[in-house]
């Protein structure tokens, strides 16, 4: 699941300066599962703006998702009402938002921060970095790109100490270590004794998937 | 206890939301065959060995259907009834397969958005679970 934080509320102030007639659209996917920008969210978040900002008229709508137009057939009828949208959805739905309603400036409420699982009620951990080269299989399902604070593929580095946590924080396991660990129970360590090769990291461009099934309706 | 759940719901504003989508959402709603093809087309309906509560068509007719029948008079009881029938017994995924083709997901969004409306919806900082 996608992750996200509420933007500091200066910024959003700042952000909605120039307009008086505002839309603050919530998600209903992965920000109100992280509880960042759902229908609570919205409430509270307006709430706020209206006790600081009295001069701003400012309206909530949350749609299902933000990152599929299917979902989008509400927001159409109201959309052009408002003179800027404030987004409660990950950076992905901002953009979609954006890219639909060009006319209309649309504003982060929100930052994306990661992908992460959920450890408790609000308590969240980042376990993946989308790097499109999953190696999980051969590192017993620890991420070295998310969990090594140098991202390094062949490990451990000299920087882990005797306990097994890393040079750059005492409290952060050495996810090499956690790697080495696990394989060992599983009778598998022979996968981390290969070097393995240098990275295309293709995750520096913008990345697009059409699952295989589907390459071909999208040919032309 | 929040202080929603014992505000009485706006019927008057339940009732405009369904007036305004009547022709669409009657429409679809009344052409249901109940063949069944899109419970399994319904990945949360195979994964609990056929449940019939979550067949897509179920969750449809006993949450906007039940809506339209009762010309939304209906109060806070109804919606967070139909709350766990809309929000954890159907993702949104959009792969319900209907061979006349009633957009199902289309009809969840709208419910959720009139239980929006009146303030039900999960309190996932409470405890409420999603799935």
């Amino acid at each position: 699941m996608i992750i996200a934080e509420r933007k500091p509320f200066e910024e959003i102030k700042e952000m909605l300066k120039s307009y008086n007639n505002v839309l603050n659209v919530g998600c209903g996917g992965c920000t109100s599962i992280c509880l960042a920008g759902g229908q609570k969210e919205v409430n509270k978040l307006n709430a706020e703006l209206t006790k600081e900002i009295p001069a701003l008229k400012i309206d909530g709508y949350v749609i299902e998702r933000q990152c599929n137009y299917d979902f989008f057939a509400d927001l159409d009828e109201k959309a052009s009402q408002y003179d800027a949208i404030l987004s409660m959805a990950c950076g992905a739905g901002v953009q979609f938002v954006a890219e639909r309603y060009t006319s209309i400036p649309v504003f982060p409420a929100l930052n994306t921060v990661f992908c992460g699982v959920d450890r408790n009620v609000g308590w969240f951990e980042e376990n993946c970095r989308t790097c499109g080269e999953c190696v999980l299989g051969e590192t017993a399902g620890i991420c070295p790109v998310t969990r090594c604070a140098k991202g390094i593929f062949n490990g451990p580095c000299g920087g882990t100490r005797i306990d097994g946590t890393c040079e750059v924080d005492k409290n952060t396991p050495c996810a090499w270590t956690d790697i080495y660990n696990r394989l060992k129970e599983q009778g598998r360590v022979s996968n981390i004794l290969d070097v393995k090769p240098i990275r295309l990291w293709q995750n520096q461009t913008r990345r697009s998937l059409i699952q295989e099934d589907y390459k071909a309706r999208y040919a032309e | 206890m929040s202080d929603q759940d014992n505000k009485a719901v706006d019927r008057a504003e339940i009732s405009g939301m369904l007036a305004k989508k009547a022709p669409e959402m009657k429409h679809i709603l009344n052409y249901c065959l109940h063949c069944s093809l899109c419970a399994e087309s319904c990945f949360l309906y195979m994964s609990h060995d056929g449940d019939p509560e979550y067949m897509p068509s179920y969750k449809v007719i006993n949450s906007l259907g039940k809506l339209y029948k009762k010309k939304g008079n209906v109060d806070r009881e109804f919606l967070e009834g139909i709350k766990g029938m809309v929000w954890n017994n159907c993702v949104l995924c959009h792969r319900c397969y209907c061979p006349i083709g009633i957009d199902i997901p289309r009809m969840i969004d709208f419910t959720r958005s009139i239980c929006r409306s009146q303030g039900v919806f999960p309190e996932l900082d409470e405890g409420e679970s999603w799935l």
